[in-house]
């Protein structure tokens, strides 16, 4: 059903109506005639969240490529929009055809957050679908989800056929081969579809794999059925410089988190930082060329007309070649007057030519992220800055003119103290110190704002096994802190704690977990990530009467041995490397980075060329 | 310092430090799903249009250098526009057909640039708007609707609350309602309006509608909303 004459009198109604109506300059407009395969690449979140996001700008033109492919996109609509859409019978469409998407051969999920599954289950309902894979009609179309947090699919085995694992360019495109093929041959049936699927590297298909639970709820078994792997394991792009790229991207009208042209120039990372999932998972790291990078945003600003350019990556400073590409990069953006944005720059040991040309467009302020606040702590989660760089960085920043600092940090890291944390406010207190003791110091007041998050234990990280501080516990170490703080030269900032806890349930969720998230979503929660939908009281309503209990999830320490649910999901980072790493964390050792020593991690294996290596 | 010289029908020169710059007022129309962009993206939209289009438009010389570009009366959000404009500036000296060209070969789906001239008028001169709706009710057919109209537009005041910088108040619309021609197309209710539209008195059709619609216990659903001319107060088009 093309939804457009019951939509357009709504649109008036709502907030933002750019959200809803598609038509941007480069969004792919296709002929149905000649189109075997339509997919809905979902984000379950707003637009503006949603349209920022560089994975689904990838995948959507690899996709769109195919001339027998037609993709588009679709975002949850804001809770003014999906109540009259429920009012006026006006089902879920896609922003292109503005088709429902009970017209398409599959809907993918992009997973980045935990908060936002019960915004799929909606999607799904919103489209007529059942959110319940088991519930679902042999002529529904294929639901999937793939992402970083795919890397723990098993919360939301309940409502997914499939699930894509690591980076999808290849693995997308092979899926939907053969959903083609089989069409074509008429051997299509779901469930011989799956089974097919299943044997495709990197697509992990939950229904064929049993597993069963000892009585205390850990997991006894995983038994694969169907020829299914025993492991799935994540795909990889093998030659980043040689991957296609979007030549465009779709410039939307109403602004967006991220409204520019971002350029990837290289997944993975080398610094091994133990809290961070995102380190590991996207294991071994790949850069692009600087003459790919430089062709690559050149395409991008002068079709899009973005007036903004941004490097995209863990840590752009670890790009092997980054001071050439910088330089050239920096020429270009100058002469276009096109602004350049560095998020994860670290600067301290450029050369002074291109620190000179680097803070002559780095201005915006000074934000820093030592994540701890004394240095056993960062010994333990393996940031490997001292304080001295800290104060360096701040001296420098405060000589140059900054008078405001931006400091990120996590409290309730493994074997963390109140004494710990209380080192958060005195490390703020010396930078200050150290304002008023140069002599060259600017005349405005200075500022030192600290950010801190509450720290969530994720899978495929050394600290996978480690039970999350309890909220009495979030709570005093919070209290602790915001007390020792004296001066008001200080704001602190901080997570919530409730979103933070039940981050920590489902990260590490099994499957029965799913249970739960469907009962939250049908007690009405959506947009869980936005304080003013958030209803934490449902969602312990929900797990409890799933017969789980938040505990077992955020703040039980796990056996080292003990089945984890995601352990038939091979991210390529080996099991022995996070204990051996989880080990030393306990000792407070710090791991030297990819480049300075190889600490045997185990992803080097996703690489096919076969010299052992992943950095140069 | 600005200062004119050299001027035509085609475009206008004004000298910037001592330079010569081209300014041109572009008629545009805003139609299909471009109408939901609002004001501030249109001028978004517009911005990153001319950089697609390598034209050699003329940026402030501010601190934060940007493309100088000003639209006279912008149109809210929801409306279509088949007379609109927008002005700006060019350090060559361009032909307006191959602006014109060149504009329309990177606008974004939903607008197009009908003509280009130099500009005659001043924004302020702007004193009213015609504009064309299509509005409905569910249960209501177009002729009950047109009844309810004739009632309401030919009473002697029209009393609306109309948010202001100083809060909620209270205004009489009728003044401000020039002329209105009404009929039945099916379900849907054709009106063609004159209002005041400026920057000292400016009626909404949709406040006019709504308020209408709120009077007789229903809600409207709008199915077009279009400013087909701005003029000035002799009743002259704005170009």
């Amino acid at each position: 059903m093309n939804v457009k004459e019951k939509l357009e009198p709504l649109l008036l109604k709502v907030q933002k109506p750019a959200r809803y109506i598609g038509g941007e300059l480069h969004s792919v407009i296709k002929d149905k005639a000649d189109i075997d395969f339509r997919i809905a690449l979902c984000f379950p979140d707003t637009y503006e969240i949603g349209m920022s996001h560089l994975g689904l700008k990838i995948l959507y033109d690899i996709i769109n490529l195919d001339p027998h492919c037609w993709a588009e996109r679709v975002y949850a609509p804001w809770i003014d929009f999906e109540k009259l859409m429920r009012e006026k019978g006006l089902p879920l469409y896609g922003l292109e055809s503005l088709d429902s998407l009970d017209e398409f051969q599959a809907i993918g999920f992009s997973l980045q957050y935990e908060l936002s599954y019960t915004n799929i289950l909606n999607m799904l309902d919103l489209a007529g679908i059942d959110p319940r894979a088991a519930c679902r009609k042999e002529s529904d179309p294929i639901v999937f989800a793939g992402g970083p947090c795919a890397s723990n699919p098993e919360p939301l085995c309940d409502f997914m056929d499939l699930f894509q694992i690591g980076e999808g360019e290849e693995v997308m495109m092979e899926m939907i081969a053969l959903y083609r093929k089989m069409k074509a041959e008429g051997t299509y049936t779901k469930k011989d579809f799956l089974r097919e699927a299943a044997q495709i590297p990197g697509i992990y298909v939950p229904s064929l794999y049993e597993i069963t639970y000892h009585e205390d709820g850990t997991i006894a078994s995983v038994t694969p059925k169907d020829g299914a792997p025993a492991k799935v394991t994540k795909r990889i792009i093998q030659d980043m410089s040689a991957v296609r790229y979007p030549e465009t991207f779709i410039v939307p009208y109403m602004e967006t988190v991220h409204d520019r042209a971002v350029l990837e120039v290289m997944r993975g990372c080398i610094r091994g930082c133990r809290f961070c999932q995102a380190g590991f998972i996207y294991r071994p790291l790949r850069a692009k060329t600087p003459d790919v990078l430089c062709g690559q945003a050149k395409l991008l600003c002068d079709s899009t007309g973005y007036d903004e350019l941004s490097l995209s990556s863990l840590s752009t400073s670890d790009h092997p070649q980054v001071e050439e590409l910088l330089n050239r990069i920096i020429d270009y953006t100058d002469e276009k007057k096109i602004g350049l944005s560095l998020p994860s720059l670290r600067v301290d040991n450029f050369s002074e030519s291109l620190m000179e040309k680097v803070s002559r467009i780095h201005k915006s302020g000074l934000t820093f992220a030592p994540e701890a606040g004394n240095q056993r702590m960062r010994d333990v989660i393996n940031k490997n800055v001292d304080e001295e760089e800290i104060m360096r960085t701040c001296r420098i920043a405060f000589e140059g003119g900054y008078t405001n600092v931006k400091l990120y940090f996590m409290s309730s890291l493994p074997t963390e103290t109140d004494e710990d944390v209380k080192d958060i406010g005195r490390l703020a207190q010396r930078i200050v110190d150290l304002f008023f003791s140069l002599e060259k110091r600017p005349r405005k007041m200075v500022n030192v704002s600290i950010s801190v998050a509450v720290f969530v234990p994720k899978c495929d990280t050394p600290f996978q096994w480690v039970g999350q501080d309890t909220f009495e516990v979030i709570e005093r170490k919070q209290k602790a802190l915001v007390d020792s703080i004296r001066s008001r030269k200080i704001s602190v900032s901080w997570h919530d704690v409730h979103t933070s806890v039940l981050e920590g349930v489902i990260a590490r969720g099994d499957r029965r977990l799913g249970d739960a998230i469907y009962r939250a979503w049908k007690k009405g929660c959506v947009f869980d990530s936005w304080s003013e939908c958030f209803h934490f009281d449902r969602w312990m309503e929900a797990i409890h009467e799933a017969g789980l209990t938040p505990e077992f999830y955020a703040s039980r320490t796990r056996d080292l041995d003990e089945i984890l649910p995601w352990d038939h999901i091979d991210v390529g980072v080996s099991k022995a490397f996070l204990k051996h790493e989880w080990e030393k964390a306990q000792r407070a050792e710090t791991t030297r980075n990819c480049r300075e020593q190889c600490a045997g991690c185990g992803a080097s294996k996703l690489l096919t060329r076969k010299d052992g290596v992943c950095v140069e | 310092m600005l200062s004119e010289k050299n001027s035509n029908e085609k475009r206008k020169v004004v000298v910037v430090q001592g330079r010569d710059i081209y300014e041109y007022r572009a008629f545009y129309q805003k139609f299909e799903r471009a109408k939901y962009i609002s004001h501030l993206d249109l001028y978004r939209a517009v911005q990153r249009t001319f950089q697609r289009a390598d034209i050699p438009v003329w940026f402030t010389e501010g601190y934060n250098p940007h493309i100088y570009l000003t639209f006279p009366m912008p149109i809210f959000l929801g409306c279509e526009g088949v007379e609109e404009s927008f002005d700006f500036r060019t350090t060559v000296d361009m032909e307006p057909e191959e602006l014109m060209e060149k504009l329309n070969a990177a606008f974004p789906e939903g607008i197009r640039v009908t003509r280009m001239a130099a500009p005659v008028h001043k924004a302020t001169e702007i004193a009213r708007a015609r504009y064309t709706l299509l509005v409905s009710s569910e249960g209501k057919t177009g002729e009950e609707l047109r009844g309810l109209w004739e009632a309401f537009a030919s009473s002697p005041e029209i009393l609306a609350e109309k948010r202001t910088k100083k809060g909620m108040k209270t205004v009489d619309l009728k003044p401000m309602l020039f002329s209105s021609q009404a009929e039945a197309e099916g379900e849907a209710l054709r009106l063609t309006l004159e209002t005041a539209c400026g920057i000292a008195e400016n009626l909404s059709p949709v406040l006019l509608i709504d308020t209408f619609a709120a009077g007789n216990g229903f809600e409207a659903d709008y199915r077009l909303i279009r400013r087909d001319g701005m003029y000035l107060e002799n009743g002259e088009a704005f170009c």
